[in-house]
């Protein structure tokens, strides 16, 4: 079919309200009833943009006004548009959409979209332009609608006062919120223990994990590290997000700060917390203790002295744990306050030594010892310092013995003194430790040491530490070794 | 009669060294480990009859030691018993855990003798 076949045969026969359905024909024609009836507004327009002809759905709502330009009946301008697609279509001959708000003669809106035709007269030139528009007002308002109220969830989703992650079956964070954004970076495309807690390897026991297998709702406590480093405690909530097969694609992981509540907590509170988390550390000391005793029972039925004499070992050891164990407790259910006194640095730090320089050389371990000897007394207090220090070696003693892949192994204790501060550095060439375990190292109830370990030593060590206006801090490598470095100052203040 | 071996994977000292005594002592042979790699390794070489294996330890853990004994031809046919002193929430979630097939057993620690030998000896049944 030519474009350029006159569509309309008598334009000047049917203006608005004055042409009738049959535009001046005695029979009305199925192109004047498809015209008039379809579901749309159809006006046709000279150069001028002078309505020439309307159908009975635009009059019905624009009105019937002759000779009126298109602006003024459904956009109440007094000029034309700047930008108009009937003009364009006479302009170059070509269709044109637009998107419009047009106002019905009642004062109503209506959104529409315009799509122009070009209509020729039989020289061939374009003598009107034909301009159908559909009422899409129902379309928009859903579509504002479902605007704003992905807004409102975008909105709800970036500014909710907790970390908010989504993950993928691999566990790899496909998208984040502002506040983990600020505490984690971006985090997109990498693992979430990677980002979360610096691990090379899934949690052992992982909430997304388990919503992905049953679809169910989790919650954990666990201790994350943020990207400066800080350790924070978080109250971790999954739930499945399903795809349009109802099939769990991704999982929602969000994480509230429970650190300062973990800070304001009681006590007493707390050590039930301890009581909890300490209970399978408990389990392994009793395992220990069980193993001494049939050591020594089967010993004595087969006479067999080197059997006794390794379960009285065991026993000696686990008892010294236990003892080590409910000391921590005692000193962590109480309240204790400092006793203050001159501490000669050169004293604490023999008394200290002589107990680990049997043991170490029992375990094959070599103990070094390298104290300056022109040291000051400082203000202290003895018993929690050497407490604190004990503690350190017998860390250091620990990742010692669970090292085989070196053959020897040193812990070289070192003290010295600096114009304002006095320094007990504590260095092994044990296990050491990856980032994670290094940056939880001073959490309550945090372990890296399985059973054998209760998650207090060392927090209540940095504890004694900070009471004297001090600091540990740890340099470790994995499978070279650790060192601790205990700041004190001289002055109290 | 050929004495059945056991493979005993356990970080703690005490534990292993009371757990092989107690298993020779009861008619087993029994290899130690002091980890999830060096256990890896031994069942691969001494491809024992079981395995019992802690879950708790440092570096590789058991769950994935366990994981890989599964996945490795030679070894996924050797039945494991989890011995832990984990809470029996653990044992529910293991169950749960889509990656693991239930290992053949669960001891709770501190170990009940009777228990430990009741379930190896049903096992190699």
């Amino acid at each position: 079919m030519s474009t350029k076949r006159p569509l309309v045969e008598n334009l000047d026969s049917g203006v608005s309200e004055s042409a009738p359905i049959a535009s001046g024909l005695d029979i009305p024609l199925p192109y004047d009833v498809l015209f008039n009836e379809v579901p749309c507004y159809i006006s046709i327009q000279d150069r001028e943009l002078r309505i020439l002809r309307t159908n009975r759905r635009f009059r019905e709502s624009f009105g019937t006004k002759d000779g009126l330009y298109c602006y003024q009946i459904y956009k109440d301008r007094t000029e034309k548009c700047p930008v108009c697609v009937v003009e364009k279509t006479f302009r170059d001959g070509k269709s044109h959409k637009s998107e419009e708000t047009w106002f019905r003669q009642d004062g109503t809106q209506v959104e529409v979209i315009v799509y122009t035709t070009p209509i020729y007269g039989e020289s061939g030139d374009i003598v009107a332009v034909m301009e159908m528009s559909t009422d899409i007002t129902e379309v928009k308002t859903l579509q504002r609608r479902l605007k704003e109220s992905q807004e409102r969830l975008a909105y709800l989703f970036e500014e909710v006062p907790c970390y908010i992650s989504i993950q993928d079956r691999e566990f790899r964070i496909v998208r984040v919120n502002r506040r983990f954004r600020e505490d984690f970076g971006d985090g997109i495309g990498n693992r979430c223990y990677s980002v979360y807690k610096h691990r090379q390897e899934e949690c052992l026991i992982c909430p997304v994990e388990q919503t992905f297998s049953d679809g169910q709702v989790h919650t954990s406590e666990e201790v994350v590290i943020s990207k400066e480093g800080e350790p924070i405690h978080v109250l971790v909530s999954t739930a499945p997000i399903r795809n349009r097969h109802g099939e769990i694609s991704h999982v929602m992981e969000m994480s509230t700060n429970i650190s300062e509540i973990r800070r304001l907590q009681s006590r007493l509170e707390s050590l039930g917390l301890l009581v909890g988390s300490i209970s399978h550390s408990i389990k392994g000391l009793l395992t220990g203790l069980d193993g001494g005793v049939y050591f020594l029972n089967s010993g004595f039925e087969k006479n067999d002295m080197a059997r006794i004499r390794k379960g009285w070992e065991m026993l000696e050891r686990n008892v010294g744990k236990i003892r080590t164990m409910i000391l921590d407790l005692l000193y962590y259910a109480k309240e204790r306050e400092p006793v203050w006194e001159p501490v000669i640095p050169l004293e604490l730090a023999h008394s200290v030594s002589d107990l680990f320089e049997g043991k170490s050389e029992k375990m094959g371990i070599s103990f070094q010892k390298c104290f300056a000897d022109d040291m000051k007394p400082f203000q202290g207090d003895l018993d929690s310092l050497h407490s604190m220090l004990v503690t350190i070696l017998e860390n250091s003693i620990d990742a010692c013995r669970m090292d085989r892949a070196k053959k020897d192994h040193f812990i070289r204790f070192s003290v010295w003194q600096s114009a304002d501060d006095t320094f007990f550095e504590i260095e092994d060439n044990g296990i050491g430790m990856d980032r994670e375990t290094r940056e939880k190292l001073f959490c309550m109830f945090f372990s890296s040491k399985g059973v054998e370990g209760t998650g207090l030593g060392l927090f209540i060590a940095n504890k004694i530490a900070a009471m004297h206006g001090g600091k540990i801090s740890v340099e470790s490598s994995v499978r070279e070794g650790s060192v601790f470095l205990v700041r004190i100052p001289l002055m109290r203040f | 009669m050929e004495r059945k071996k056991i493979l005993v994977i356990e970080d703690q000292e005490d534990t292993l060294a009371y757990l092989t005594v107690l298993l020779e002592d009861n008619g087993y042979l029994a290899v130690g480990a002091r980890d999830g790699a060096e256990g890896l390794e031994k069942a691969r070489e001494e491809v024992p009859d079981a395995i019992t294996l802690d879950v708790s330890m440092p570096e590789k853990s058991g769950i994935k030691t366990l994981q890989e004994l599964q996945k490795d031809p030679v070894t996924k046919g050797i039945p494991v018993v989890i011995v832990t002193g984990l809470s029996d929430d653990f044992r529910h979630y293991i169950h749960h855990r889509r990656q693991i097939a239930p290992p053949a057993g669960y001891i709770s620690k501190p170990i009940d003798k009777k228990e430990l030998l009741d379930t190896l000896r049903k096992i190699l049944s």
